[in-house]
């Protein structure tokens, strides 16, 4: 299973534009029968990761490989990856039908599997109109019906949400799952972790170039929810000074409310009920992946140049 | 596992969209899955799939397709205006050519002739010993030589030894033929020998000085008997300029002394103006020594002074002209003075009549160019491009299918524009005047023209080959079209302000030499023209201009190739 030809693996990555590393020693591995996310403010370096896996940009040093090969290796590349970096990648005055008509004979395949994909990604009414009259959700299909041309094991998406309405967001997400359900390696990046939630089973955030995490999504969650605790209280000022004492690190998110991080919840209702220092509610809080994603990133200068919760006012 | 197979089975055959409710279950425990493996049948690459996909793209952009049929409408229609706008200035003196024949082809054959009649073999054998012009004319090819010519009829079957101005010694025949003996030195008198032998005459010239030392016979070549009753008559050593068989002398030629000066051309050019000026021109040369050895028609003997009659052969030309015969020959003792002007040879057309009506090609290549550069940069704008490395990442295979299918493409609209000009661009011509015999009827299957036809096809490919080029290097629609039209339309419009050795450097080395596929006039070394490339007299022949363009493509599609495979993209 490990020498699949269903993985991307990325190794000791550089790449420099001038005096800038867009791609500073980066290493993950995206494995098949998932989404994984591709996490990172903009300017992190995704897209020039995308752009060196797919052999368009040449890296400094290190190498990416899809299924051990180097891109510029692949006999069939439409057949290895498909790959929708930019849906505004398509001559306007062409039929979104051609767009397809041209991948498909570079690689010889024949022109019922373009109609195939028109149909499936929704676009069958639309194919003989020219993409120039395209909503960009039509395009985000359109560049997904070109990734999906040569049925491939391994699929890039470079924000692929991006431009869509909500029910193709719902569309998309469902769409994703159902291709990493059938064993292709899915990477998708995005620059909202808000985007990846319910999508994602894995996450590869980086900034600056450099690996932040490479995580599963449900041990991610777990890390960041556990350490948590939302607490309702008309005496914050009691609270925070009991809670303080017995080691908690607490944050006034409200007038009335608070989060307690580094104890449990039944701690805090036990110290609270010692002092007698009166609550309306008390929740382990789920974290939203989001906030996982913020927690992760706290150290990181370039995501929260002023930590939550500890601002000077 | 076997579950997850199963998924994969099922796409390609559109049940991708059913597929998400099986998929998740199919999930192993540890978020472990079958790797997905296609069911469609395995792709081919190859060069061929390139051709194809960018065939593909090429005819799916509407508005190229456009550009492509402008661009072929362009050629045709400004090759009709300008072909319509050009009226033939028919003037009388159009050269003296065979107004007297139907058979009579475009040529000069009007000189002064002094002859004897040649009954089967024998020689005539001259001592040029003078060839002045005119005194203000400036003729290079003023000649005075000997000649054999079946006829004082212009246009007769010919051949010519003669000395000229400041071209050497010549063998001349058939109008086109010429032959180079050798260079003479300033004043020196120069020995022409020219023998008959059935229809293969053979020109000597020998350039001894002094007295002849073996009595007119040269120890190589002599020529028995028959000896005139001039004294001396040879030269020392003999040497063979050439030798050309003739068809069409009769058993009995007219064997004699000719002189002749074609028309003066100058031609200037200071900013703005082209000054061109021919002139009539009138020569003069001196003979002594001449002796006609064989059979001069009255018995094999010594025909006797007598015998030499003097005619203007050709209508009349030269300074004289207006006012009566030109030229005229004297005789004392043994030296010959003979005047003239004309010229005996091929007579050019007034008009490259082909080249006026393509010129639409000068035009119209621009929107070549235009769909060139667009081919690429259309993609880079975009970012389609990274799409089609992604489909193909050897970039120079994709660079190179893209001309080829571009180059295809730009041919057959090339060439469908220039066969639909040629044609109403002549019936155009011909009906502003330009007519035979002066302007000769050309047709598509003359060898010359179809070369041009055919050329302007491959002209217009290069255009957008090299525009393609262009733009794959400069990524830059604008930057690359108004380059590839600097080269082409300035030099074209900088023609007609430039001294002519400017224009003519121009026209020989920027991607313009290409346009001199699309002359059709034949040059001669002998014939003094009016020439300027603008005109369609290109200083290079057809293919070695058409070849510059393409070097200059090759070379910015191998510069682009080497850039592709290099840059990030």
């Amino acid at each position: 299973m490990a020498a699949s030809e269903a993985t991307i693996e990325v190794r000791d990555l550089r790449k420099h534009f001038g005096p800038v590393a867009a791609v500073d020693g980066l290493s993950f591995t995206v494995v098949p029968g998932q989404v994984t996310g591709f996490v990172g403010p903009n300017g992190a370096g995704k897209s020039t990761t995308m752009r060196i896996v797919l052999g368009l940009d040449a890296p400094d040093a290190g190498s990416a490989l899809i299924g051990g090969l180097p891109y510029g290796a692949l006999r069939r590349p439409l057949q290895h990856v498909g790959a929708a970096l930019d849906a505004a990648a398509v001559h306007p005055g062409r039929r979104g039908r051609d767009h397809l008509l041209w991948l498909a004979h570079s690689h010889g395949l024949p022109a019922g599997r373009v109609d195939e994909l028109l149909e499936q990604v929704g676009l069958a009414g639309a194919g003989r109109r020219r993409a120039g009259g395209y909503s960009l959700g039509m395009r985000q299909r359109l560049g997904i019906a070109a990734a999906l041309l040569g049925d491939p094991p391994v699929l890039l998406f470079d924000e692929p949400v991006n431009g869509l309405d909500p029910e193709g967001i719902r569309w998309i997400r469902g769409f994703l799952r159902r291709l990493a359900a059938q064993g292709r390696a899915v990477l998708v990046s995005s620059h909202l972790m808000s985007e990846l939630e319910d999508t994602a089973d894995h996450l590869v955030v980086i900034g600056r170039g450099r690996l932040v995490a490479d995580t599963p999504v449900a041990a991610l969650l777990a890390a960041a929810s556990d350490s948590r605790v939302a607490l309702q209280t008309g005496a914050r000022e009691r609270a925070m000074t009991v809670l303080s004492a017995a080691g908690a690190t607490v944050a006034a998110t409200g007038r009335e409310s608070l989060t307690v991080a580094g104890l449990p919840a039944e701690r805090v209702a036990e110290l609270l009920g010692a002092e007698a220092v009166p609550f309306s509610g008390l929740a382990a809080h789920r974290a939203s992946l989001e906030e996982a994603y913020m927690e992760l990133t706290r150290g990181e200068a370039e995501f929260a140049a002023v930590p939550e919760g500890e601002g000077p006012r | 596992m076997t579950a997850a197979g199963s998924a994969g089975a099922g796409a390609g055959t559109g049940a991708d969209a059913g597929a998400g409710g099986a998929g998740v279950a199919v999930r192993t425990e540890g978020g472990g899955v079958a790797p997905y493996r296609s069911q469609l049948p395995p792709a081919r690459d190859g060069f061929l799939r390139l051709l194809h996909a960018e065939f593909t793209k090429l005819r799916s952009v509407g508005r190229w397709l456009l550009t492509l049929l402008a661009g072929a409408v362009v050629t045709v229609l400004v090759s009709l205006v300008s072909a319509g706008g050009s009226d033939a200035v028919t003037s009388g003196d159009g050269g003296g050519g065979g107004g007297s024949g139907a058979a009579a082809a475009r040529v000069a054959d009007s000189f002064r002739f002094v002859h004897r009649p040649l009954a089967g073999d024998g020689s005539i054998t001259a001592r040029v010993t003078d060839l002045t012009t005119g005194a203000d004319t400036d003729a290079p090819w003023a000649k005075a030589g000997v000649i054999v010519k079946a006829g004082t009829e212009p246009g007769s079957p010919y051949v010519a030894l003669m000395r000229t101005y400041e071209h050497g010694v010549r063998l001349q025949h058939g109008f086109e033929h010429d032959v180079a003996g050798g260079a003479v030195a300033g004043d020196a008198p120069v020995w022409l020998r020219l023998t008959r032998e059935g229809d293969r005459l053979t020109g000597y010239v020998s350039v001894d000085e002094g007295t002849p030392a073996n009595g007119g016979t040269p120890a190589s070549e002599g020529v028995a008997g028959g000896g005139e009753g001039v004294a001396g008559g040879g030269g020392e050593r003999w040497r063979e300029v050439g030798s050309v068989s003739v068809a069409g002398l009769p058993e009995t030629a007219r064997a004699g002394l000719f002189v002749a000066a074609p028309e003066t051309v100058r031609q200037e050019r200071s900013f703005g103006s082209l000054d061109i000026g021919t002139g009539p021109s009138e020569a003069t040369g001196v003979f002594d020594h001449v002796r006609l050895a064989g059979g001069s028609g009255n018995g094999g003997g010594d025909g006797g002074d007598a015998a030499w009659r003097d005619e203007a052969v050709g209508p009349a030309s030269g300074p004289a002209a207006a006012n009566g015969p030109a030229g005229g020959a004297e005789r004392s003792g043994g030296t010959f003075t003979v005047t003239g002007s004309g010229d005996i040879g091929p007579l050019p057309p007034a008009a490259d009549l082909t080249w006026m009506s393509l010129a639409g090609a000068q035009v119209g290549l621009i929107a070549f160019a235009a769909l060139g550069v667009l081919f690429i940069t259309a993609e880079y704008r975009r970012g389609m491009i990274r799409t089609t490395f992604t489909a193909a990442p050897r970039r120079g295979r994709v660079l190179v299918a893209k001309g080829a299918v571009l180059a295809a493409v730009a041919f057959a609209a090339g060439l469908a524009a220039a066969v639909v000009s040629f044609l109403v661009g002549q019936r155009a011509l011909r009906s502003g005047g330009h007519r035979p015999p002066q302007f000769p009827e050309v047709s598509l299957t003359d060898g010359a023209v179809l070369r041009a036809v055919v050329g302007t096809g491959l002209l217009l490919a290069l255009v957008a080959l090299f525009a393609l080029a262009l733009g794959a290097l400069l990524r830059h629609t604008a930057a690359a079209v108004t380059i590839v039209v600097v080269l082409f339309v300035l030099p074209l419009v900088l023609g007609g302000g430039l001294p002519l050795g400017a224009v003519e450097w121009l026209f020989r080395v920027t991607p313009v030499a290409g346009f001199g596929v699309q002359s059709t006039t034949p040059r001669y070394e002998q014939v003094e023209t009016v020439c300027v490339p603008e005109d369609g007299c290109m200083p290079q022949g057809p293919w070695a201009g058409l070849g510059v363009l393409a070097v200059w493509a090759a070379v910015a599609l191998a510069l682009a190739v080497w850039r592709l495979r290099r840059r990030d993209a």
